[in-house]
């Protein structure tokens, strides 16, 4: 009994092994299908996790997204009202990766060697602020070294004053007068044009408000349900300070982030729907042309569950096989799709991998399917050829 | 002869063709949503930037320093220079009026501000709050337009994260908006009434009705806003205004927009004037108003751009990927069809067909296939296309032309790729041994 189950299963591998190399055009052309859209699979699949995720870094465009400001900043009668820089190193501390950049505002009159002075708003912040918050804006020259008698003039405020870069401006608040070297110029668009940045240590200590802010920017990367939480976060840390979402932003990346993930996903997964229909179609198509095959071998006794078992276990076999070359060079595309999208590769998920084989091999069975109606063929008239 | 066989090999095997013809179908049906898609999706998703609000600043060329902070200019009435109202409905007579989704011009002041509730009619002109910043500018204003007709527009278009609890000021009323800060800080509620002045405080001025609280997460929400008429006539300033924001829809900026358009040649200046960069329609503009300055605000446009540059390369890439898959299915497909025929070329072939004959036949049967499955495929994409779009954009994609002849493009010319190569090694067959079964 044993002896014949052994016989039974080696024939029934040299069957398959048979089926498989006899026709190598067959074989190609069937691995080609299955090995196509399990690397579209895999590299959608792919693509489509790190694409979400590196969207939420992209909208790092928008600049800061988060503000922290005095509370009682709303009338100016008791004069501007300030926070405490510590705020800065709390935050820092308590949100990993955000950017953090506090600001002081005053005015002062601002003056070269031989112009009168100009009443403008003057910015204490640390040197580089807007290279790490502020990706769109214009700042040239884009390299600069810092020192702390270096300033950077807005757009407008260079051309109202004008001067260009390398001369010295006088700041003077209250009598007091500091001097500062223009090396570069910024141009935003809004209110920052019109503004002079200085180093946040010198302009404390010209208003004479030592380790106090205006503002505090925050850009805390993600996804609008992250960035919420971090918000409440900061709310409960900071009772004493205004925290708020810069809504213009928060409210538009939401809304923006919502349709694109959306869309990604949708049209991801109508094409792997499609491309797997496509697939099965044409691997049913392959799969009816072996009537010969199966009238032979109904003729010479085999069982209809046999031949059927036959079949099914060879586009398992092929779906494998196709499965596995496939996803495998599906994920190297998404890598290298990754590259061109973003400019940075997309990082391989290994999850990624299972499921594009697992669904080939599906999709391969579920193709072979047709072949379960080959059953009722009647050997005499495929043989007849009459079918 | 020729129609005679092809018509046969199509009605002796209708499942097979069938099947073939589903492969196509479906294949095709990608390629067709997924171009659809990448096709519509610039404009689709550049109206949905238009929600981070305007996109470029108009300000009077020869104006004082403005001394702004976080949005506030603290510039007293008398200095700096102003811009004419009656100019603003030129602004939809440039060439790409259309992209011009919604403008406001604001007129921003400090002043004074004496909130009262109706029930507490005993005013204490001690209880003055001094600097306020009053913004004047249009809720849902109807420009009329030159050619007739008028354009509603106003903060309501440029700045739609701003939310007002109640309703926004009607554009001659005598009411006002009060932003959410100063409300909470002077127990302000809607229905109550505010009266308003620059500087003399000695007499009362008819007081504006509370329609509405702003919540806008911004300055705003520390100020009030009335109807610029209003603005206009506190400051003594009839029919001017400060600063115009300007909300226009765009195409994201490439190498070619980056150029310095003085040193463009005349046909490369004319491209750049008809295609809608942010920085073409700022010129427009700046043509259009004398005497302004147009800047474009860099962090909504390009951050607009880069988005929407890498969102549509990263549809592009699906789209090809999808078109790669379905060619490689379909081409798999086609070449199986031909493989399986090796007896009939043969008895062909002994029957005196010549490989040229041979390889048309069934070219053309291909090519039938392709032209019948393309079309199906065209179909049913479009319809997944509509559907994508509704769902998710609300407004479904334009069938073109182009994705049509594309995709029946890509079918022809995949199948024939496909059978090419079976057909390739068919005409090298030697009819004897086929037909003896080896």
């Amino acid at each position: 009994m044993t002896e014949l189950r052994r016989t039974n299963r080696a024939m029934f591998w040299r069957i398959l092994r048979r089926l498989l190399g006899a026709n190598r055009g067959r074989l190609f052309v069937m691995l080609l299908a299955l090995g196509a859209g399990a690397a579209v699979t895999a590299a959608l699949l792919n693509l489509q996790v790190d694409a979400k995720r590196r969207l939420t870094t992209e909208f790092s465009a928008f600049g800061p997204n988060v503000l922290i400001s005095p509370k009682a900043t709303l009338t100016g009668s008791d004069g501007p009202a300030t926070l405490s820089q510590d705020i800065e190193k709390g935050v820092l501390n308590m949100l990993l990766g955000a950017h953090v950049a506090p600001f002081l505002y005053f005015y002062a009159d601002v003056s070269t060697e031989n112009s009168e002075q100009v009443p403008a708003v003057v910015v204490g912040m640390h040197p580089f602020t807007f290279d790490l918050l502020e990706p769109t804006w214009k700042i040239e020259p884009k390299r600069a070294d810092a020192r702390p008698g270096d300033c950077m003039v807005g757009a407008t405020l260079l051309s109202h004053l004008k001067i260009t870069t390398g001369q010295a401006l006088h700041v003077s608040v209250a009598g007091k007068q500091v001097d500062c070297a223009v090396k570069r110029t910024v141009s935003s668009g809004g209110e920052e044009d019109n503004q002079l940045f200085v180093d946040l240590s010198a302009a404390q200590s010209l208003v004479s408000l030592p380790n106090r802010v205006s503002l505090i920017q925050i850009l805390i990367p993600g996804t609008p349900q992250e960035i919420q939480h971090s918000l409440a976060m900061l709310q409960q840390r900071f009772p004493d300070a205004e925290v708020r979402p810069i809504r213009q932003f928060t409210e538009g990346e939401a809304k923006i982030y919502n349709r694109i993930s959306g869309l990604l996903t949708a049209t991801v997964a109508i094409v792997l729907l499609l491309t797997a229909l496509c697939v099965m179609a044409a691997m049913s198509n392959v799969a009816i042309e072996r009537k010969m095959d199966v009238g032979l071998m109904k003729a010479i006794g085999g069982a209809t569950h046999r031949v059927v078992r036959l079949f099914l276990t060879e586009a398992a076999l092929l779906g494998l096989a196709g499965g596995l070359i496939g996803a495998a060079l599906g994920i190297l595309l998404s890598i290298g799709l990754g590259k061109a999208v973003f400019g940075v590769a997309a990082r391989p998920r290994l999850i990624v991998y299972p499921v594009a084989v697992g669904l080939t091999v599906l999709v391969a069975i579920l193709s072979a399917f047709p072949l379960r109606r080959l059953a009722s063929i009647r050997p005499a008239s495929v043989f007849r050829g009459e079918a | 002869m020729f129609l005679r066989l092809v018509a046969d090999s199509f009605g002796r095997r209708p499942r097979h063709k069938l099947l073939t013809g589903a492969a196509l179908a479906l294949g095709m049906a990608v390629a067709t949503a997924a171009l659809s898609v990448a096709l519509d999706v610039g404009d689709r998703l550049a109206k949905e930037f238009r929600s981070l609000g305007a996109n470029l600043v108009v300000t009077p060329k020869a104006d004082s320093l403005p001394l702004e902070i976080g949005g506030v200019d603290y510039r007293p009435v008398n200095a700096g220079a102003y811009l004419p109202e009656a100019d603003l409905p030129k602004l939809k007579t440039i060439f790409w009026h259309n992209n011009i989704v919604g403008f406001s011009p604001i007129l921003e002041v400090q002043g004074e501000a004496l909130p009262f509730s109706n029930e507490d009619r005993r005013l204490q002109p001690s209880n003055w709050i001094h600097g306020v910043s009053i913004i004047g500018t249009w809720a849902d204003h109807a420009v009329p337009l030159p050619e007739g007709g008028a354009f509603r527009t106003g903060v309501a278009k440029t700045n739609p994260w701003w939310r007002v609890d109640g309703q926004w000021f009607s554009s001659d009323g005598k009411e006002c908006v009060v932003g959410v800060a100063f409300a909470e800080k002077n127990q302000v509620k809607v229905g109550d009434s505010i009266s308003l002045a620059i500087g003399d405080v000695t007499v009362l001025p008819a007081p504006l009705k509370v329609v509405g609280i702003l919540n806008s997460g911004g300055s705003e929400d520390a100020s009030i806003v009335v109807p610029l008429s209003y603005a206009q006539s506190l400051a003594d300033r009839p029919g001017q205004y400060r600063k115009l924001y300007v909300s226009a829809l765009t195409k994201p900026e490439d190498t070619f927009a980056r150029k310095d358009p003085k040193s463009m040649t005349p046909a490369e200046y004319d491209r750049w004037l008809c295609t809608p960069y942010i920085s073409s329609i700022a010129f427009q503009i700046q043509e259009e108003l004398p005497g302004t300055d147009v800047r474009v605000i860099r962090r909504v446009a390009e951050g607009e751009g880069q988005i929407l540059t890498r969102v549509q390369t990263l549809l592009w890439l699906v789209t090809c990927a999808a078109m790669l898959a379905a060619a490689l299915a379909v081409g798999a497909s086609s070449a199986a069809s031909v493989i399986e025929r090796q007896v009939e070329i043969g008895l062909m072939k002994a029957l005196g067909a010549g490989s040229g004959t041979v390889g048309f036949l069934l070219a053309a049967e291909q090519l039938l296939l392709a032209f019948v499955g393309g079309g199906v495929g065209y179909a049913l994409g479009i319809v997944l296309a509509r559907l994508l779009g509704e769902k998710i954009f609300g407004a479904a994609p334009e069938p073109t032309l182009l994705v049509f002849f594309v995709v029946i493009g890509l079918a022809a010319v995949v199948t024939l790729l496909g059978s090419a190569l079976p057909l390739r090694r068919a005409s090298r067959i030697d009819p004897a041994p086929i037909l003896r079964g080896e």
